[in-house]
């Protein structure tokens, strides 16, 4: 015959957990800690972008850089070819044909070109700054400039 | 966490320390087993040399005048691996260059890695190419050589082929100083192919050439030259102008020239440095020679009469001929009038001996030295193999062969009072304001003494002679003293072997001013047509040459002027005054002919009034200008209204009252020339006056 089954009972308890009373208690060093390594962080962040900055600006005067450079090749350039221009328009065949055919010139004979002796610089010079009397006060130099007579 | 979350978990971590370990290994893989060949790699697609082309030296004259530069220009070259379409990048190359489509297909098929498409290209072909953007065409700088003075003194400079190495003159003498050394650029270039990085490894400059050659003086002797070969056509001449004080070459000119430009457009011949290289008999001026060396050994005097037997003499059964019968000369005489017979008997009276000993020393048979390629040591047979006539016939300049530069030198040994110098066009090399020394030409070295300073003197008086009263009258000189000796020899006719009667070398060699000589001239004409004496068509060049070079020079007058040489000297030149005459040079100057071509009938027509009215280069003592107003006592303010109303400019010197004017009041001036005025204050002028009293 079997046997009647017991019945069990279960008790399920809920145990509530108060930690509104519970107050974190900061902690200095932790605290300290981690702004450190926040600023180390940040320290890295801005290391790593400076050198980002850095690398691609110095890639970026590099380009500038070769920039200038051809600008200097062509201004070199320019002027080889303007010396050589100048030099062609020296050319004294040039010079010759200009003057006896656009010009109508011709070479001079023995005694028709007279060399002025002009007078020497200091002579010059001489005329140009006329020493005034110190009496006078400060001599008018050519230019306009007030100079004091010694 | 139940087990089957564990195991998914430990199945996720693995699997990721798996990805890890792989990209790591291969990482590694990449790094360390492969390093060397993706870094090749890298670098074949990053970084590229490029050669920098040396800047070839440039050349100079003696005033720093430029006759030589290089410039840099693009050659355009092609990398025909890289290019996907070759026949439609010949086709657009060939319409910009104007090359046939097949030679640039045929190029671009020659080779994978590297062809020429064109080098050396004009500015604005090499931008019409790169405007195309073809893919795996490039452009590399290269240094174009331009002669700026084109055909002036191209045989001095030389010419370089297309790898600027020099292949003659002074190009190819100085090549290996001059050429410099390439360098080389390491390019880093982005995806875009710009260019972001360059470390240059920079290119040596070649030094520059500083010639003794003025570029005025090698002017003046080619325009002279080329007159007179027109006039006389002349298959070739040769002009030298040099300082007979120390052998500097102010000018060396021949003809036939070339454009050294393009100097593979001229024939070989008209490349040829005549000058040094050419070789011919003498003829009379070889007297000199003769008679320096009679000096020398004191076996006659000047004055010393001899007897030129009437026209003949005969040695070892040959019977000489003189240009004209002469009877008694002396020793001056035979010189002025060139007698054969005469020098002959001074050189038998000298011996053989002797007379080879001094032609010896006076550098004939041997290169003078001159810093230029391809000298010729000149013909002279050593002593042992002269004929018993060899003395004889080469006291008149036969049998022996010289070139121009070795009768120039020895004449300015005559000029300078003894010394025999080394000429040479090179006066320095520089780089970067460095003086270095040249490699391809000797230093100049100490004078030889050839003759005494009494024996030279002798000569230059004797040579005056042969101007004054000889057969070099037509190179007397307005308002300077000079010296020479005229030559006219036969040339060997190469049909029949014997001495031509109508082919002639006609030259003429001599210095001025007499006692202080500044330049020494030759001049050598081959085969003149018509006259064709030394004295009629190459004494006149002299003449021509060594009046505007002195003049150049500023080398004073040492014979006063008077009224009869101006005239005469006014005369020549209204009769030789014509359209011609004026138009005697035409340098292949495609601009200023084109400049000129437009103004040519206009001034074609003035041409003809002005062919006998006053010239306007200066104002003195002309006819047909205006008199010069007096200036004198005026303000400057003045002067300048003065002289502007009467179309003169005015050279102001000095400031407050106008003293002194030159030209002077009421002398003929043209509109347009300068009248200078000096001022200065009245009182210091009185006491200057005084001061002179």
């Amino acid at each position: 015959m079997p046997k009647p089954q017991t019945r069990k009972t279960e008790f399920r308890t809920v145990k509530r957990i108060d930690n509104s009373r519970l107050v974190r208690v900061l902690e200095p060093s932790r605290l300290r800690e981690l702004a450190y390594l926040t600023m180390l962080g940040t320290v890295c962040l801005c290391v790593a972008l400076c050198y980002a900055w850095q690398h691609f600006h110095c890639i970026q005067l590099g380009y500038e850089l070769q920039d200038l450079k051809a600008r200097q090749a062509q201004a070199l350039t320019l002027n080889s070819e303007l010396r050589l221009e100048i030099a062609d328009l020296r050319n004294p065949g040039r010079i010759d044909r200009i003057a006896r055919v656009q010009l109508g010139l011709t070479e001079p004979v023995p005694g028709q070109v007279e060399f002025v002796s002009g007078p020497g610089g200091a002579e010059v010079a001489a005329y140009r700054i006329p020493k005034a009397p110190a009496l006078l006060g400060p001599a008018r130099l050519p230019d306009g400039q007030a100079g004091s007579s010694q | 966490m139940d087990q089957a979350q564990r195991r998914r978990l430990l199945i996720v971590v693995i699997l990721a320390a798996v990805w890890m370990t792989a990209v790591l290994v291969r990482l590694a893989y990449l790094q360390l087993f492969c390093y060397r060949e993706y870094l090749s790699r890298a670098r074949r697609q990053q970084q590229h040399v490029v050669e920098v082309a040396p800047r070839r030296g440039e050349i100079y004259d003696r005033n720093m005048r430029p006759l030589a530069m290089s410039i840099p220009v693009d050659s355009c070259f092609a990398v025909p691996s890289e290019i996907s379409d070759q026949e439609l990048a010949a086709r657009l190359l060939s319409g910009v260059l104007g090359i046939p489509r097949e030679n640039i297909a045929a190029r671009l098929a020659s080779s994978r890695s590297f062809a020429w498409i064109a080098r050396k290209l004009p500015p604005e072909k090499a931008q019409a190419i790169a405007v195309l953007g073809l893919k795996g065409i490039y452009f590399q700088k290269e240094s174009q050589r331009f002669y700026p003075k084109r055909e002036l003194a191209a045989h001095v400079l030389g010419y370089v082929d297309i790898d600027g190495n020099g292949l003659g003159g002074i190009e190819y003498q100085l090549d290996s100083q001059m050429h410099g050394k390439p360098g080389r650029m390491l390019v880093l270039e982005d995806a875009r192919r710009r260019w972001f990085a360059s470390s240059e490894q920079t290119a040596d400059a070649g030094a520059n050439a500083v010639l003794t050659l003025d570029e005025k003086i090698q002017y003046i002797a080619e325009k002279e030259l080329i007159a007179t070969v027109e006039r006389t056509h002349a298959l070739a001449g040769t002009v030298i102008v040099g300082n007979p004080n120390d052998g500097e070459i102010y000018a060396m000119a021949n003809w036939p020239r070339f454009n050294p430009n393009a100097a593979g457009e001229s024939p070989a011949e008209a490349r040829m440095n005549r000058a040094i290289s050419a070789l011919y008999e003498p003829g009379s001026t070889f007297k000199l020679i003769t008679l320096s060396a009679a000096f020398e050994e004191r076996v006659t005097r000047p004055d010393e009469v001899f007897d030129c037997q009437n026209g003949a003499v005969y040695i070892a059964g040959h019977r000489i001929r003189d240009h004209k019968p002469f009877g008694l000369l002396t020793v001056a005489g035979i010189l002025a009038h060139s007698s054969d017979v005469g020098a002959i008997e001074i050189a038998l009276r000298l011996g053989a001996p002797k007379f080879y000993e001094h032609i010896r020393a006076f550098g004939f048979g041997a290169p003078t030295g001159v810093d230029l390629p391809g000298e010729s040591k000149g013909l002279l047979r050593p002593l042992e193999n002269w004929t018993p006539v060899s003395a004889g016939s080469i006291s008149m300049g036969q049998e022996i062969g010289v070139t121009p530069i070795q009768l120039l030198s020895a004449v300015s040994a005559i000029a300078n009072g003894g010394l025999l110098y080394r000429p040479h066009v090179v006066k320095e090399l520089r780089r970067g304001g460095q003086i270095l020394t040249p490699d391809g030409a000797r230093p100049v070295s100490e004078p030889q003494r050839v003759l005494r300073p009494q024996t030279a003197a002798t000569l230059r008086h004797l040579m005056e002679g042969v101007i004054l009263d000889g057969t070099g009258k037509l190179a007397r000189l307005d308002g300077w003293t000079a010296a020479g000796k005229t030559g006219t020899a036969q040339k060997i006719d190469p049909t029949t072997g014997r001495y031509s009667r109508s082919q002639l070398i006609a030259s003429f060699t001599g210095f001025a001013p007499l006692n202080q000589p500044a330049v020494a001239i030759i001049v050598s004409l081959d085969s003149p047509v018509g006259p064709h004496e030394g004295g009629q068509v190459a004494a006149p060049v002299f003449k021509r040459v060594a009046e505007q070079t002195l003049a150049y020079l500023d080398v004073p007058r040492d014979v006063p002027l008077g009224p009869a040489v101006e005239g005469a000297a006014l005369r020549r030149r209204a009769a030789d005054a014509s359209v011609e005459d004026l138009a005697d040079f035409s340098p292949a100057d495609p601009e200023t002919e084109a400049q000129l071509g437009n103004q040519e009938t206009a001034v074609h027509g003035s041409y003809e009034q002005k062919e006998n009215a006053a010239v306007a280069t200066v104002a003195v003592g002309d006819e047909g200008g205006v008199p010069a107003p007096a200036l004198t006592g005026k303000t400057m303010r003045e002067v300048t209204m003065e002289c502007l109303r009467l179309g003169l400019q005015p050279v102001l010197v000095g400031t407050g009252i106008a003293l002194e004017q030159s030209p002077a009041a009421g002398a003929a001036v043209h509109p347009g020339s300068k009248i200078t005025i000096r001022f200065g204050s009245l009182a210091a002028n009185r006491g200057r006056s005084r001061t002179r009293q």
